[in-house]
């Protein structure tokens, strides 16, 4: 892997630390679409690396690759949309964690992007199937789902899909 | 030298995600630098029996530089590649969640309670919810839809907790019309700030006076058949103090009482509102146009104006008194119209030659050509030498054509 003298970083550049260690740097216009990166640069504390603790390198590939597309001048409306129709197209895993990392970066345009991502997994599903997706235990008993499902019986009316698509 | 010893099992730690991930093959490696290592890497390990890499985070890893990432990308559409963790989308933050939900119909939202026990009551906690006929109208439902419609919002609005700042209902074809008048004096007094109501259903229905206490309502949207029967509609607006963005839909509408005579103008005027949209207005001179003006007269710090005329009758060739009315007003604040022509009119060519001629500060004004383009070109040729010989009072205004 080739490396860089700190020196050859020029000033209006940040460099971000995964969970992993792994560095990135990025030109700070584009890093600032990030909130959380905002706010530090504003506070004087991005002369340093600055660690995301909880992002790993995976998830700050995907929205480094993310903010790049969205702060580049040279693309226009279209583009942009294909771009973030493909981009959710990944594992439902990987989405989970660009979305934690969308929160805690605070990068508001890829919170919905990704949040309408997972909604359009769980819509028209019953609730058996999203459980599956998602491997989320029911702790109820067959009793409270039957409270549950008579409080607001018409939620869980109409032809509802069993795939796991 | 692993080759050398003749190791069988290799475990290889490295301290960059990046490299492991790629010598798994689960990155792609896109660098041409790195492509030839990787090849190497992989005839290598075809000489073990078992070979595993493992990234050992611990260790601080070294500076990459900054093309290093966008030459690996993940390979592409790999489904389901592996099951998740149990619980990791009921762990998200909940303002996530929140998120995630308010992306789904209320149907789907509601549904969640039943997944799991932190999931039981997470939707009563949205702050936006949106009704529409979905919730209603079933393939196999014997219920009256307008008893069905009525006991869904009772039960949604006895579950809910806290405000509800956006609140969207569209009623449908409901035949007959439930009471909306209780839920939204129930709205009121949940900080609403955001009410869209479309109630297409066939008996003009009468405007609740609950609407008086929506102190807060920043955004108004109110479409078809809607009446204010003996209702002092100013008052309404005068109580809406907070009012920002209002949309009137005169399609169908008598959003005012036939007074023998039209008023100019509400008796106060409202500064807060900066956004107002006309569509279907007709620009005959007629009661619903003078009410539509009077409005607009009594929004002095309008800055974004939208209007969509409506003609049914072909009246085309006489000025409207009703906009003479207007021509003596300034419009102080005024950056940006929208108007969508219907087909070459006197009263259209009126009403966009005194917007620009009395808007000092006026930035853009967009027209809307699409029906105008079923016009001969000449006709067409004309209205565009006729708009662009109109005096401005702004010297920065454009008007700008939208196909």
């Amino acid at each position: 892997m080739a490396e860089a003298a700190s020196s050859t970083i020029e000033k209006n550049n940040l460099t971000l630390k995964s969970s992993y260690g792994d560095e990135f740097v990025l030109e700070e216009s584009i890093a600032i679409q990030s909130v959380t990166i905002k706010n530090m640069v504003e506070d004087g504390c991005s002369s340093s690396v600055i660690p995301l603790s909880k992002v790993d390198t995976g998830t700050l590939i995907k929205v480094i690759e993310y903010m790049k597309m969205h702060s580049s001048t040279s693309s226009n409306e279209e583009e942009i949309q294909n771009f973030d129709k493909e981009f959710v197209r990944i594992s439902i895993k990987t989405i989970l964690n660009i979305l934690e990392a969308a929160n805690f970066l605070d990068i508001r345009s890829l919170l919905d992007l990704c949040a309408e991502a997972v909604a359009n997994r769980i819509k028209n599903k019953t609730p058996e199937v999203v459980r599956k997706i998602f491997n989320i235990t029911s702790d109820f008993t067959p009793e409270e789902e039957a409270e549950i499902r008579n409080e607001t019986p018409w939620a869980f009316e109409g032809d509802l899909d069993h795939s796991l698509d | 030298m692993a080759i050398d010893q003749n190791v069988e099992e290799l475990l290889i730690m490295g301290d960059s995600d990046l490299i492991i991930r790629q010598a798994q093959g689960e990155w792609e490696t896109r660098d041409v630098k790195l492509i030839p290592y990787k090849k190497h890497v992989e005839d290598l390990g075809k000489r073990f029996k078992s070979i595993e890499f493992r990234c050992n985070p611990k260790q601080q890893c070294k500076k990459q530089v900054l093309g290093d990432y966008c030459y690996m990308m993940p390979p592409k559409r790999r489904k389901y590649c592996r099951s998740l963790p149990p619980d990791v989308l009921s762990d998200l933050a909940d303002n996530v969640i929140d998120v995630i939900l308010m992306c789904l119909p209320c149907k789907d939202s509601v549904r969640t309670s039943i997944l799991s026990k932190k999931w039981r009551y997470h939707w009563c906690r949205l702050t936006k919810l949106t009704l529409d006929s979905s919730l209603w109208v079933t393939k196999k439902d014997l219920l009256n839809p307008t008893v069905k419609f009525t006991k869904i919002i009772y039960q949604l609005l006895s579950l809910h907790e806290g405000p509800i700042t956006k609140f969207t209902l569209n009623i449908g074809f409901l035949e007959n019309c439930p009471d909306i008048g209780n839920f939204i004096s129930f709205l009121s007094r949940k900080d609403i700030q955001h009410l869209v109501l479309d109630l297409s259903w066939k008996k003009l229905y009468k405007l609740p006076s609950s609407l008086f206490t929506c102190s807060q309502l920043r955004h108004l949207t109110l479409r078809d058949d809607m009446r204010a029967e003996n209702l002092d509609f100013a008052k309404v607006f005068e109580s809406c103090s907070a009012l920002e963005h209002l949309r009137l839909d005169f399609f169908n509408t008598m959003f005012y009482d036939h007074y023998d005579e039209a008023p100019t103008r509400l008796p106060f005027v409202l500064n807060s509102v900066k956004q107002f949209y006309l569509p279907h207005i007709m620009l005959i001179d007629s009661y619903e146009l003078s009410f539509a003006l009077f409005l607009i007269r009594s929004f002095p710090c309008l800055e974004y104006l939208e209007i969509q005329v409506y003609n049914e009758e072909d009246s085309g060739t006489e000025e409207s008194l009703e906009l003479k009315h207007l021509s003596k007003v300034t419009f102080n604040h005024l950056r940006e119209v929208k108007i969508e022509l219907c087909t070459r009119r006197t009263s259209e060519m009126q009403l966009i030659k005194l917007l620009l001629a009395n808007s000092p500060v006026l930035v853009r004004t967009l027209i809307d050509r699409k029906f105008l383009d079923d016009e001969p070109l000449d006709t067409r040729l004309q209205v565009f030498a006729e708009i662009s010989k109109f005096s401005h009072a702004s010297p920065k205004a454009e008007v700008v054509y939208l196909d």
